[in-house]
């Protein structure tokens, strides 16, 4: 465990795909079937042992009788004592293979869905599928074991008993049924109101970890007892819901002993009667006391292991809305090539990258640069009509394994692994120090270096929330730099940088990029400053281009844009425009 | 901003976990014992049954008639109702205690919280925090509602099922002991091993569950950078780690479990056997020895539910001990009492290091002339922030004085140093409340015309008047979304609220976009006219704005005098200002040092060497 390869699952209905997960692991289910029906029988064998040991023995006064029936019960109690443990292991087995390849399933789902993934599903449901539905299928298979052992050991009881007494053995088999039915309707409000209880537990633990969130606002600006009271005054509230729960519970409780305690109380007054009239020996009474009793478990099994089945098929189905999600671009039937070096044209912008130039798109809105950022990496398909170009070839009709290796687009948000610092640079290992270094350096990210603990080897934690969001937005940049892409396209690369940091990236990335295409979006004038060519984007179209200064002197419209984020006036800047 | 996560918070010792709980325990004393007394009557109840059995079973071998059935089956019926009526009152007084402890602990805890001091909030993140008040409380629930009452019905239930076996028959019953060496042996074994086992189990799946999330929030990362062969490995090596957790905690069960059936059925078979041979010989009769055989066999409930819950609560031991340990955090400031002559805020000599011998601020001077603008400029990883800790009170320089009239800093009372100083992040934190929560906690006695007041101000109370229900609106998780600007925001507000004479804003609107955080800078620009304001700035026209400039690097200041001073004395901050305003096309020339932080990247660009450090000369000359 885990597997190579989990295979491809059955997504057809959730029964379908439940009974797929079980057809990968019979013999282990075989095994808890197996042990879970020893283990069972020999539970229900103690009373009858004890009643026969008690009879021939202690009643017969015959000491062999007395050695041999508790030889048996020890020989019994071992036995069950193994079988119990390895109905245990094998349901375990059970449980964790089939969470496990559902687990990964899901996971190599997501990692081939990409992006599209959470566009199209929430990112708290999938997660829960692989957290939560995939627990509720491992349960389903776990309780296989105690399911056979249950049934089979309540016909076996219930043979014994008929064998021994017809009448007490019917009621019996009809009463313990009927018993678990008068319970049932107890547990219905209860399941309501815990229901609820979970829900205001969950909130007062939301409002909790939300206070201690803004622990640094409440020590910084005031207002901590004023959330102190808050809080107690709800976890207050959720102490009565709990008290009132509990009040149903501790009646469900008293429920549990008096409806199978009267039960016992009849089982044994008849068996009482029919003993005085000898149809029954005394020992028979005593294994009958237990048989009552013994049998409620049974009944308590196959009432978890319907509960569980229903929960594993709606677990399922959600397991399988993940896994039966399509990827969202389509592949090329016959995937054509195209050449090296190649310039990039979008037709719905009209603005061509040539190959090996250090190109800034300056967009009045940052969406739209984001936008063609995604269409000439193809992470979406321009509208009909227009189409992006490498060379001659539409982008289309390239595979597009071939288009990822060759066009890095490097998003606003990128993430960051937890996980050591070279693994997130280099993730294929294939960099020498020295790249490394460079690449470092280019994006001044050396302090993000030098603030991990073990550096280059020191280990981030999950999308590295110990560093800063300018240190994260450094090192993905470096990450970008060092996959060294045909072309790169870098979407707001140093928005979340100061001005002293940004000038020297923009200084360095030119040089390091040099002879290789690279496109950056941004408004941030010392990063067009150092931009060979600037193309402005505004309504969806590329209106101007030119050098940054050329395009500052002599396009007013240019010069507005620009220094809005430069910090003059807004209305000035469009005023002059 | 780029200090090591260092500090994390303590964790209660054994001994101090222990005299919590016993204080716990003393404060409920009259309630516990009734309560335990009530379990004990249950119990007893409960033991009736076989002992009412045993007669059956002895009248009905000496023959007897269906009168006597009648009566004995009768007192059986009704130690059944006695037994449900008491176990019923039982648990329902033990929940009330349950949970009036359990909503004592997590209030504590939360009180403890917000009395931590200001530097471990700042250096320990709010993570471990977060953790502790989620998955801890919610360990420590799962304990005090259902281990510790289980637990405690168990060992009252076992105990009086033991001594009903002995008064009944002391010669039969006696052979139990036998189980008592294995099944004490085998448990402690188990114990020793098995909490570890299971916060090992823990750890790995919550790795997994992260490292799964992080996949699917990373999808486009994943896509561009073609890390799926990557992801699915690192999937792939968690739930092995997971497997292996798993299979260690099974093998220690594999060994337990089978002592633990074993020692269910061998007080049986040695009460029974020794009962046969001792009624064999007239030492004991038949009901004595069947009524012995049925309490052995009804031992084994309660013993299945102390080994049940026995590791829970060892793990829950530990949850609690995280949950008191953040009352063992030592105060970091040293209150005298003395109450600060003026409000002029200056630092002396400031040094101060997050580790040992690595300082990172180098002996900072700043004298802030009240009523001024100060913006602080620099490279990343300078001590900016670090700076701006100082003189907002949070950190105690290692050595020289932050102090404002005269008195330093950390020795103003928490309450003191708020009216006087206070600082804003860049991080934001929109609280699950209303728009008036989120703003009175910096002044809880404001009405709704005062937080208008501030809203207008600020140029926010439109949109807040725009929201559904205006002032009442709830935000923050769950309620109605806010912008980045928006609940940055709100933050000024609160702090134009809490009214400090001197505002340290670090970054305060770096994550907005350009357009608002300009306009958002302008807002407040006009609200905390009059007060000092000290801002750390990620965009220079924070610092065009400000009265002074200062520029920091490598742990100093190295420039320091108004924005028109130091364009014009033509050094580094005029040239990253000129790039970044004009294009450069004045074209300062190359005047700038080599300094630490270039030579630290590798560079050289050494044109002149002035003697000044900076960081950003040469690179940056046209």
């Amino acid at each position: 465990m885990p597997l190579d390869d989990p295979g491809r699952p059955e997504t057809r209905s959730p029964i379908r795909f439940l009974w797929w997960v079980a057809r990968g692991q019979v013999p282990t289910l075989a095994g808890g079937v197996f042990f879970g029906i020893v283990w069972m029988c020999g539970q229900a064998a103690a009373p009858f042992v004890v009643g026969r040991a008690i009879d021939r023995g202690v009643a017969g006064h015959d000491t062999t009788a007395l050695l041999l029936w508790c030889a048996v019960l020890l020989g019994a109690g071992i036995t069950q004592a193994v079988a119990s443990v390895c109905r245990h292991r094998f349901a375990v087995t059970n449980w964790l293979v089939a969470t496990t390849r559902v687990r990964q399933l899901l996971n190599r789902q997501a990692a081939n869905l990409g992006g599209s993934l959470t566009q199209r599903l929430d990112l708290g449901d999938v997660v829960s599928s692989a957290t939560t539905d995939s627990r509720y299928i491992g349960n389903a298979l776990d309780i296989t074991a105690r399911s056979a052992g249950a049934l089979v050991s309540f016909v076996a009881v219930a043979i014994v008993m008929l064998a021994t007494s017809v009448k007490l053995g019917l009621i019996v088999l009809i009463g313990v049924p009927l018993l678990m039915l008068a319970i049932g309707p107890l547990l219905k409000p209860l399941h309501h109101r815990q229901m609820a209880l979970r829900s205001s537990v969950g909130a007062l633990a939301g409002f909790g970890a939300d206070t201690v969130a803004g622990i640094r606002i409440l020590r910084g600006i005031g207002g901590e007892a004023e959330f102190v009271h808050r809080y107690a005054t709800r976890s207050q509230a959720v102490r009565r819901l709990a008290v009132q729960v509990a009040a149903i519970e501790s009646v469900l409780d008293a429920c549990q002993i008096l409806l199978p305690g009267i039960f016992v109380v009849l089982v044994t007054w008849l068996g009482a009667r029919l003993t005085l009239n000898h149809e029954l020996t005394i020992g028979d009474l005593v294994a009958f006391y237990g048989y009552a009793a013994f049998l409620l478990a049974p009944m308590r099994i196959a009432t978890e292991a319907a509960e569980r089945f229903t929960r594993a098929i709606v677990g399922a189905r959600r397991v399988l809305k993940v896994l039966s999600l399509p990827p969202v671009l389509s592949e090329p039937a016959q995937p054509k090539a195209a050449p090296a070096r190649a310039d990039l044209f979008d037709t719905t912008t009209a603005l061509s990258v040539h190959a090996g130039e250090f190109l800034v798109v300056a967009a009045t809105e940052p969406h739209e640069a984001s936008a063609l950022a995604d269409r000439l990496g193809r992470y979406v398909d321009p509208d009909d009509g227009n189409e992006v170009r490498l060379g001659d070839t539409v982008l289309r009709e390239l595979s597009i394994a071939d288009i990822r290796r060759r066009i890095l687009v490097a998003d606003k948000s990128p993430r960051l692994f937890s996980g050591s610092l070279r693994g997130q640079l280099d993730p294929f290992g294939r960099a020498s120090d020295a790249e490394l270094r460079g690449a470092i350096e280019t994006a001044a990210a050396g302090d993000a270096l030098t603030s991990v603990p073990g550096g280059l080897d020191g280990m981030l934690d999950e999308n590295a929330r110990a560093l800063s969001g300018g240190q994260r937005q450094r090192i993905a940049l470096a990450r970008a730099l060092l996959a060294d892409p045909e072309i790169l396209i870098l979407d707001e690369p140093t928005s979340a940088v100061d001005s002293y940091t940004e000038a020297k990236i923009a200084d360095a990335l030119a040089a390091h990029r040099r002879g290789k295409t690279t496109v950056v979006m941004t408004t941030s004038p010392l990063v067009l400053d150092r931009a060979e060519r600037v193309v402005l984007l505004d309504g969806g179209r590329a209106v101007a281009e030119g050098r940054h200064r050329e395009l500052l002197a002599t396009n007013a419209f240019y010069r507005s844009v620009v220094e809005r984020d430069a910090g003059s006036d807004v209305e000035s800047a469009e005023q002059s425009a | 901003m780029s200090e090591p996560a260092a500090t994390l918070l303590p964790v209660a010792t054994a001994s101090q976990t222990r005299s919590y709980v016993a204080s716990l325990a003393r404060q409920r004393r009259k309630k516990l014992v009734a309560v335990l007394f009530l379990y004990a009557l249950a119990a007893l109840a409960g033991l009736a049954g076989p002992r009412l059995l045993g007669e059956l079973v002895g009248a009905l071998q000496r023959g007897t008639t269906i009168g006597h059935v009648n009566v004995l089956v009768s007192w059986l019926a009704i130690s059944v109702a006695l037994q449900a009526i008491l176990v019923r009152t039982a648990r329902y007084a033990s929940s009330v205690i349950a949970e009036g402890v359990f909503a004592d602990l997590r209030e504590d805890f939360l009180r403890k919280v917000v009395a931590l001091p200001l530097s471990t909030v700042e250096r320990a993140g709010t993570g471990d925090l977060v953790t502790r008040m989620t998955s801890d409380v919610d360990a420590m629930s799962r304990s005090v509602r259902f281990a510790v009452p289980e637990t405690l019905i168990a060992v009252v239930t076992g105990t009086l099922t033991i001594v009903a076996a002995f008064v009944t028959a002391p010669l039969v019953a006696l052979p139990c002991v036998v189980v008592v060496p294995l099944l004490v042996a085998s448990t402690r074994w188990y114990l020793r091993r098995a909490p570890s086992g299971y916060l090992r189990e823990r750890r790995v799946y919550s790795r997994v569950h992260g490292s799964f999330t992080e996949t699917v929030e990373s999808g486009r990362t994943i896509e561009a950078l073609r890390l799926q062969e990557q992801r699915i490995a690192q999937g792939d090596a968690d739930l092995r780690r997971a497997f292996l957790a798993e299979r260690y905690t099974l093998w220690l069960r594999t060994l337990w479990f089978p002592c633990g059936e074993v020692a269910y059925v061998l007080p049986v078979v040695a009460c029974l056997f020794v009962g046969g041979l001792l009624a064999a010989h007239g030492h004991a009769s038949l009901a004595q020895v069947s009524a012995v055989t049925v309490y052995m066999q009804q031992l084994v409930d309660p013993l299945d539910r102390i080994l049940h819950w026995l590791d829970e609560l060892q793990v829950s031991i530990s949850s609690l001990s995280r949950l008191i340990g953040v009352g063992f955090v030592r105060p970091d400031r040293a209150p005298t009492g003395a109450v600060p002559t003026n409000v002029q805020l200056r630092a002396d000599d400031v040094r101060f290091a997050y580790r040992d011998g690595r300082d990172v601020l180098h002996g900072v001077d700043l004298r802030v002339r009240p009523g001024e603008r100060i913006a602080v400029v620099g490279p990343s990883g300078a001590g900016k922030s670090t700076l701006g800790r100082l003189l907002a009170g949070i950190h105690a320089p290692r050595t020289g004085r932050v102090s404002v009239g005269d008195v330093p800093l950390v020795e103003l009372e928490v309450d003191q140093l708020r009216r006087e100083v206070a600082l804003v992040t860049q991080e934001q934190h929109v609280f699950v409340g209303t728009v008036a929560d989120n703003l009175r906690l910096a002044k809880p006695d404001s009405d709704d015309d005062a937080l208008r007041a501030v809203l207008a101000a600020i140029d926010a109370a439109d949109w807040v008047a725009a929201l559904p229900e205006g002032l009442d609106t709830p935000v923050g998780s769950g309620g109605h979304p806010l912008t980045p600007a928006q609940a940055q925001q709100l933050a000024l507000a609160r702090l134009v609220l809490a009214d400090p004479h001197t505002l340290v804003l670090d970054e305060a609107t770096s994550l907005l976009d350009p357009r608002a955080a300009r306009r958002l800078e302008r807002s407040v620009a006009a609200v905390v006219d009059g007060r000092t304001v000290i801002a750390i700035a990620h965009r220079l026209q924070t610092a065009h704005d400000a009265d002074r400039v200062a520029v920091v690097v490598d742990g100093k200041i190295v420039e320091f005098g108004s924005h028109d001073d130091l364009v014009a004395a033509g050094a580094n901050y005029a040239r990253l200002w000129a790039t970044w305003h004009g294009g450069g096309t004045d074209g300062a020339d190359g005047a700038g040092g080599s300094d630490d932080i270039v030579h630290s990247l590798g560079e050289s660009h050494n044109l002149d060497t002035t003697g000044r450090a900076t960081a950003f000369g040469s690179t940056l000359a046209p």
